[in-house]
């Protein structure tokens, strides 16, 4: 947890960083104020992440030292392969979704993720891919009468 | 407001149409309940687009109901599976389960929802004796009061949800940014909007709530899947003995005020949580028995004071939502949005512009406790059954009413960027312990926060001095200040302690 607290805070601070050096200057916006500015708000919370971000990481290289312990370790490459892949799975389905009603993909959505996750048994296949779709159809197209989705 | 409207309110929180929506609220949230790995904040996030269509009492109804009952029907699956359903029930498994596999399963289920609901019903009641008292006194405050108590709580949430306190400030900061994108609304500026006419009215919560709550933790569940496959239901049995007496009921009695107390008590201070309040009764009743030793092993108070706890946290923690407009857990900052989407603003105005409303609603929730005991007696066994629903059916049901959600509410391809967006934060966030609740809570408070400290600063001339002639905001910035230096102490003492005990160890 050390570790992780260690670049979690550096993460943290560039994005704070980057926050203050950049996004909120150009994109927080500007006009004529009687009281706040438009982007004080915006610039306090990005200093307010910054300042503790530093904190943390400095916390944690200290802790770090202190336990002897390295500031990287070699990433478990099979663990951060299955924390990746629901990401992509669901953003090529987000990707076919605008393109095709979510209605037609759906079956595929939730069938695929069951064939991956182990289910083989085609009833709980089907039943599961097919009544959940059917409900979104239903409610869509008939009661609230704003077409297959 | 009058006796006869108060009569009326709960004329109407009777009405058929009223308890068929909260009925329909608490079996789902039981449902939800009882199957291991959802919790409430996914219920809430997911059910908020079905509610578009509802009266805006129905809608907060329903999901009031629903949050009431994953809070019940997460003992279900504690008790028989051992794995809380929520993780406020962790505390349940101490004692539920080993009832259970005593052969009591059915006698601990009872316990665990008569608590519950006495849990809950008697801090419903004290929400309603607490809340208008504490709504009438926030209507007299002013910009000065309301800015010092926002930024109170918003601190005092970021150091007792748990985890580091500067994790918790860092995500308030977070919050607080993404809660300012938008028009302004003194200048007009857009900011933070990189030109997308979608983000004038601010970051959409729909997509916010399903993406950081709903659909990242279903990417948490999912990675967690794979490490915790199986796990063995006990099923439910016929035996005159598994039968809970009234003897051993009232037995339970003493247990379930004094934790409805505690829970109370925890509920209505920001950040803290339904947990830390279901362990709190635990150890506290564990602390006063009178055979200590019988805890862990099966003793119905342990169940009593744990469910107890975590029901009475649910009512008490919008005590301070209902009194101040600040919502104290992540379930309260959704209600929160649930009120923005049908135009009411929640917190002190709503006793001086909704006040049917908001008697209408207390009357629900009565009602909802009602309800809970009787979903939860006559529907044991069906519960008992759900409990069996594997993760990997449940996971990809989830995943698609998140991406359902967005596209019925008509967000197209913005909305499904967007949840996608935030789900990558929200995993983050789950994944790296940086407090959910703070970040969510900072969200949603900032355009009052923003309002009241523009307010104060064209009133006061930007001339701090002003804090001496108001005496409430001042308590509170030196409150702020206390915690600030309270909290940064305990974090020091804490990181001595360890360096300390690290070479005995």
């Amino acid at each position: 947890m050390i570790r992780k607290n260690f670049w979690s805070g550096l993460g943290v601070a560039a994005v704070a960083a980057l926050l203050l050096a950049w996004v909120v200057p150009t994109w927080g916006g500007r006009g004529f104020a009687v009281g706040m500015q438009p982007r004080t708000l915006a610039t306090l919370g990005a200093w307010v992440m910054l300042i503790c971000a530093l904190l943390l990481s400095l916390v944690s290289a200290v802790a770090l030292m202190r336990a002897r312990q390295p500031f990287a370790a070699r990433p478990d490459l099979l663990g951060l392969w299955h924390q990746f892949w629901p990401f992509v799975y669901v953003l090529a389905f987000i990707v076919a979704i605008d393109r095709l009603p979510l209605t037609w993909v759906a079956p595929a959505l939730i069938a695929g993720l069951l064939l991956i996750l182990g289910e083989r048994r085609w009833l709980v296949l089907l039943l599961t891919s097919t009544i959940p779709t059917g409900c979104l159809y239903v409610l869509t197209a008939h009661l609230m009468r704003i077409g297959v989705v | 407001m009058g006796v006869d409207a108060i009569f009326s309110s709960f004329a109407a929180a009777l009405h058929y149409e009223s308890i068929a929506v909260i009925l329909g609220g608490v079996l789902l949230g039981y449902v939800v309940g009882v199957i291991p790995g959802l919790n409430r904040a996914v219920a809430i996030a997911i059910a908020i687009p079905l509610t578009f269509y509802m009266s805006a009492y129905a809608a907060i109804a329903f999901l009031i109901g629903l949050s009431k009952g994953t809070a019940a029907g997460s003992a279900v699956s504690a008790i028989l599976l051992n794995t809380p359903g929520e993780p406020s029930s962790a505390a349940t498994c101490l004692d539920g389960y080993p009832m259970a596999n005593a052969g009591k399963p059915r006698k601990a289920l009872k316990v665990g929802l008569l608590a519950s609901v006495i849990g809950d019903l008697l801090a419903t009641l004290l929400l309603i004796a607490v809340a208008i008292p504490f709504a009438s006194v926030a209507l007299k405050f002013g910009p000065y009061e309301l800015a010092a108590i926002l930024i109170f709580a918003l601190v005092f949430i970021a150091g007792m949800a748990g985890g580091s306190f500067l994790k918790g400030l860092a995500a308030g900061g977070m919050g607080v940014i993404l809660g300012t994108v938008g028009m302004d609304p003194e200048t007009g500026a857009m900011r933070l909007t990189f030109g997308y006419a979608e983000l004038m009215e601010g970051v959409p919560i729909l997509p916010l709530v399903i993406g950081t709550l709903a659909l990242a933790e279903m990417f948490v569940q999912l990675d967690e899947y794979r490490r915790n496959k199986g796990g063995s239901v006990i099923k439910l049995g016929r035996e005159a003995d598994d039968d809970l007496s009234w003897q051993e009921f009232k037995g339970t009695l003493p247990t379930i005020f004094k934790s409805t107390g505690v829970g109370a008590f925890v509920g209505a201070l920001p950040g803290l949580g339904p947990s830390v309040g279901a362990f709190m009764a635990y150890g506290l009743a564990k602390r006063t028995d009178k055979d200590p030793d019988s805890f862990g092993k099966g003793n119905p108070k342990g169940i009593a004071a744990a469910e107890a706890s975590d029901n009475a946290v649910i009512p008490a923690s919008y005590i301070p939502l209902f009194g101040l407009g600040i919502p104290g857990s992540v379930s309260a900052a959704l209600l929160v949005g649930a009120f923005m989407i049908h135009g009411i603003q929640v917190g002190p105005l709503m006793l001086r512009d909704h006040p049917e409303m908001l008697f209408t609603l207390f009357s629900g929730m009565i009602v909802a406790s009602v309800l809970m005991l009787a979903v939860g007696w006559y529907g044991l066994r069906l519960f008992a059954k759900v409990t069996s629903v594997p993760p990997h059916i449940v996971i990809p049901v989830v995943i698609f009413l998140c991406l359902a959600g967005i596209q019925v509410q008509g967000y197209g391809t913005f909305g499904l960027v967007t949840v996608f967006a935030f789900a990558i934060f929200g995993y983050f966030l789950k994944k790296f312990d940086y407090s959910f609740v703070t970040f969510l809570v900072a969200f949603i408070v900032t355009p009052m926060l923003e309002m009241n400290l523009r307010q104060s600063v064209i009133l006061s001339g930007g001339d701090i001095a002003i804090l001496l002639d108001r005496p409430i905001a001042l308590t509170f910035v030196i409150f702020t200040a206390l915690l600030v230096l309270h909290l940064t102490w305990s974090a020091y003492r804490q990181w001595l302690d360890k360096r300390l005990k690290a070479p005995t160890a």
